[in-house]
């Protein structure tokens, strides 16, 4: 059996090595051999992938456990590099890898002839180790190693055109708000440490610590303080997988390449919120409240982003708002402590959204740098393998039956319908007795109408992008071609998965093999929170009213957009007037918010409190001149009147002498 | 008893000379009062029994130091600034804060009691330079003492003569050796 | 009346206040030295006195110091004075109050 610690270690030697010819080459004009980075930026993770698969396909049940060094031993705190591969990691790890490795040779094809090739394959490869340790590691505080480290690599790739100031913007704003969210986790770090001490944030530590409180009935002791905790920990999960309030850096962040997007934005680093909600299950699932407080936003979330999805004209802020509704998604089913769907979620989210990604990321190629969709149209003809691959994912996406998304998401909504147990209590008025409202049907509703609204945006993206006819320049549909065969490959093989990754747990027709795989890790979380309406709905009718929103939302797509006639794109293509007061509402939320406030303060500081320091530091200024003046000016000029002073102070020290009795 | 009028009269002075010091005008005037009080102190030391001592003062402080001020005294012409006021107001300050400490230290030294040992030795020739050479330190040991003395005052020597020549090429050697 | 060992302390004292008058309180750079000198000799006077208080070979120490003292009055007058040749030769001046180039 290979070490654990192997993993990790491919990418990050694909970094140095990377990094070094990217160093090395710095100097030249044309840059290193694409061929050569190429082909070693692409072996890594797929070593590191065939590593994972290796180690996946004889997994023990209670899975592998490996300790590398202890990292940190002061008697006030311990903490080790371990790691930890179970059922959670196994599937984390394989799509994390198995992507991971396929966007990488897209992206020999999409930086084709960019100056800074090596350096982009290092940086992806950091970001690849950064992963595989927030998801292999066994306790908090490597994880959050990690997760500083896929934050980081997030700042570098976005602004990875640097020159231009926008992207800079950019990647400084993504780095900002996840360190907004970071606050939170370190906060919720410390507050399991004051519970239980250093060893309390490995991850078997923590779930027998909690299975002994269950045990032990002391529930109620423990949970005011891990509700502080698992709200801490949630607005983490919040800044890292741009949930309300910290979600306002992922449309910007379509700044950087998409290949980039496709891998942290769409399958990976978003993900890990979802990821640490899961791993730190059985905490939450004790948590009533914080479990409430999840479901609320990720509803309000994923119905907030499918709205401002529709207002967007850039495809790719289509597909972040996107991933943000998806997102939204998978906190809901968390939300409701269930678990396995919404790793089930991520896993095929990871598919199709990194198939929409690449796809539009061809699409962008062929029409050489042009994103607004208003100047798209009618390339179903012209780039036919690339509108097949979205078109799979589309249908992915919306939920339509036997593709991925039909799965995963149903299953979702089913979930919250029989797991969720919110209500709004009742009560008396007036004497009138108002019954407990149960609120599962309500978030249902809404997650339904957030299904029929995703339909409808795909939809017009789809229907922009590919039919009609084109709307761009003459000059420009000369140029018009097909990917390489290096960029359409990983779309290919992303697009078999968006079709097929969603039959590892076929509920409706008995399959269950993912729920299986996830069951020795989540499955006492989840048993702990035994669903107040018992299924006694049929999944089919679940599954069909999915279907129904689907093809809703795609007959209103079709209706508006198929003949309409698109106004000619003028300016940029950001949404105006009440279109961006929507999609720019958390924006406004942080600058009141936050950025004023600050700005206030620091005008404050530099005003007021400046002004009174430096009035402090004149003053001990003047105290020292005035005394040191006084003490020269018992320097005189003349030589006798300095002898003349010590003859006085001889007469002094004599007095006292005598007076204190020290002669006779 | 005659001890006594012999000390009244040489104190007597001593104090005054040392009182023209203070008051005399011309430099010169002020060396010679200087001279006749040492030679008052020197007939002290011999009526209270150390002679060697008093005419050592006579032979080196008397004759020589003060020959050697006198001899400065007459070549930088050192009245020169006899116009300007002899006191002014450093000294209104300092005369009364040195009476104060004579006073203090006279007030711890009369209330000591100090009175004449029978015991005491004579201070001859003989006896003094057997203490001074003495040379296997049966006493106090003075022999190392002596010997660097001695260099003390060839250093001194050498000192002087170089502080107070004229540098090899400054102005005026120049101006000397062209006449 | 006899002669008492105290009548020697306090004309030593008085010698040695009139010296430091002297030295103090005339400007004219040669009255300084004289009053320096003229406060040594109270010391050795005094050093005489205290030794005739002491019996047998202790009081050939108020022999011995003092005649140190006047070899080492000898050594200072003299550099003393050739200094005061080289401040005459840039100055012109014996005003002990015009040697003032530290001032406060």
């Amino acid at each position: 059996m290979i070490s654990l610690g192997l993993i990790p270690l491919f990418p990050l030697l694909g970094c140095i090595i990377l990094g070094a010819i990217a160093v090395i080459s710095s100097g030249s004009k044309k840059g290193p051999a694409e061929g050569f980075v190429g082909t070693l930026a692409v072996m890594f993770p797929a070593l590191s992938f065939a590593g994972v698969a290796l180690l996946a396909l004889n997994m023990p049940e209670g899975g592998i456990r490996e300790t590398l060094c202890t990292w940190i031993d002061i008697p006030m705190f311990r903490a080790e590099i371990g790691f930890l591969f179970d059922g959670l990691s196994r599937i984390m790890l394989l799509f994390v890898t198995g992507i991971g490795s396929l966007i990488a040779l897209y992206s020999i094809g999409y930086m084709h002839g960019d100056r800074g090739f090596a350096r982009y394959f290092a940086y992806i490869n950091l970001f690849l180790f950064s992963m595989i340790v927030l998801v292999l590691s066994d306790n908090l505080l490597l994880t959050f190693l990690g997760w500083e480290g896929v934050g980081l690599c997030s700042y570098l790739l976005i602004g990875f055109w640097n020159k231009d100031l926008n992207n800079c913007k950019a990647a400084n704003k993504a780095f900002i708000v996840n360190r907004v969210g970071d606050i939170g986790f370190i906060l919720g770090m410390l507050c399991l440490v004051t519970i239980g001490g250093a060893a309390i944030l490995n991850y078997d530590v923590l779930a027998n610590f909690i299975s002994m409180v269950i045990n032990g009935n002391h529930v109620e002791l423990v949970v005011p303080f891990l509700s502080v905790a698992g709200l801490l920990f949630f607005i983490g999960c919040t800044g890292k997988s741009a949930q309300i309030p910290l979600l306002t850096w992922l449309p910007d962040a379509m700044a950087g390449p998409t290949p980039v997007s496709a891998l942290i934005h769409a399958a990976t680093m978003v993900t890990s919120g979802v990821y640490l909600l899961a791993r730190l299950g059985s905490m939450f699932a004790i948590l009533p409240v914080v479990l409430d407080i999840i479901v609320v936003i990720g509803m309000l979330t994923a119905f907030w982003a499918a709205v401002a999805g529709l207002f967007q004209n850039d495809i790719k802020k289509v597909l972040a708002y996107s991933t943000i509704s998806q997102l939204g998604y998978m906190f809901m089913a968390s939300g409701v402590c269930a678990f396995d769907a919404s790793i089930f979620h991520v896993f095929t989210h990871a598919f199709f959204k990194a198939a929409l990604f690449l796809g539009a990321g061809a699409v962008i190629h062929a029409l050489a740098g042009e994103q607004d969709m208003r100047k798209m149209g009618g390339l179903l003809k012209k780039t036919p393998v690339t509108a097949c691959v979205m078109i799979f994912a589309f249908l992915a996406i919306v939920g339509f039956p036997g593709f991925a998304g039909f799965w995963s998401k149903d299953l979702i909504l089913e979930k919250i319908f029989t797991n969720c147990s919110m209500a709004i209590p009742g009560f008396t008025l007036f004497g009138a007795e108002i019954p407990t409202i149960p609120l599962n049907g309500v978030i249902y509703t809404v997650g339904l109408a957030t299904a029929v609204i995703t339909a409808v945006y795909m939809g017009r993206l789809i229907i922009l992008t590919f039919f009609g006819s084109y709307r761009g320049s003459k000059e420009s549909e000369e140029h018009i071609h097909e990917a390489p065969a290096v960029m359409l490959i990983p779309m290919v093989i992303l697009a078999f998965g968006a079709v097929f990754a969603g039959y590892l747990w076929a509920d409706s027709i008995g399959i269950k093999f993912f729920a299986e795989t996830l069951a020795p890790v989540v499955g006492a979380a989840q048993a702990y929170n035994t669903p107040a309406v018992t299924a006694h709905l049929n999944p089919v009718f679940f599954a069909l009213l999915g279907t129904i929103a689907a093809l809703l939302g795609m007959y209103i797509a079709y209706k508006i957009y198929a003949n309409a006639r698109i106004p000619a794109a003028k300016g940029s293509s950001a949404p105006e007037g009440g279109k961006a007061t929507w999609t720019f509402l958390f924006d406004s939320l942080h600058k009141y918010v936050g950025i004023i406030p600050v700005n206030v303060l620091a005008w404050i500081c530099d005003v007021v409190v400046d002004k009174i320091l430096a009035a402090i530091q004149w003053t001990v200024g003047a105290i020292a001149m005035i005394l040191g003046d006084g003490a020269t000016s018992f320097q005189v000029r003349k030589v006798r009147l300095q002898v003349a002073f010590s003859i006085l102070g001889l007469i002094a020290l004599l007095a006292i002498v005598l007076l204190t009795g020290g002669t006779l | 008893m005659l001890a006594l009028i012999y000390f009244i009269v040489l104190s007597i002075i001593a104090v005054g000379s040392a009182v023209c010091v203070l008051l005399s005008r011309h430099p010169l005037y002020g060396a010679l009062s200087l001279v006749a009080s040492m030679v008052s102190l020197a007939g002290i030391y011999g009526l209270l029994g150390s002679p060697f001592l008093g005419v050592v003062q006579i032979m080196v402080y008397a004759g020589a130091i003060m020959m050697l001020l006198t001899f400065v005294i007459m070549v930088l012409n050192g009245a020169r600034d006899s116009h300007t006021p002899m006191f002014d107001k450093v000294s209104i300050f300092v005369i009364p804060a040195v009476i104060v400490l004579a006073g203090l230290v006279g007030f711890a030294l009369v209330r000591a009691p100090i009175a004449f040992d029978a015991a005491t030795v004579r201070g001859s020739v003989a006896i003094t330079s057997k203490t001074l050479f003495d040379v296997a330190q049966t006493g106090p040991g003075y022999f190392v003492l002596f010997e660097v003395l001695g260099v003390l005052l060839l250093s001194a020597m050498g000192a002087a003569v170089l502080l107070a020549k004229k540098r090899l090429g400054s102005v005026d050697s120049e101006k000397e050796d062209k006449h | 009346m006899e002669l008492q060992a105290i009548y020697v302390q306090i004309l030593a004292l008085v010698i040695f206040a009139i010296g430091l008058i002297v030295a103090v309180s005339r400007r004219n750079v040669f009255f300084v030295l004289m009053g320096v000198e003229l406060a040594l000799n109270a010391v050795n006077l005094s050093f005489v006195g205290f030794s005739k208080t002491l019996p047998n070979d202790l009081s050939i120490v108020g022999q011995v110091v003092p005649l140190f003292t006047i070899a080492i009055a000898a050594a200072e007058a003299c550099v003393g004075l050739a200094m005061v040749i080289l401040i005459f030769r840039n100055r012109e001046s014996v005003d002990a109050d015009t040697y003032s180039n530290m001032k406060g």
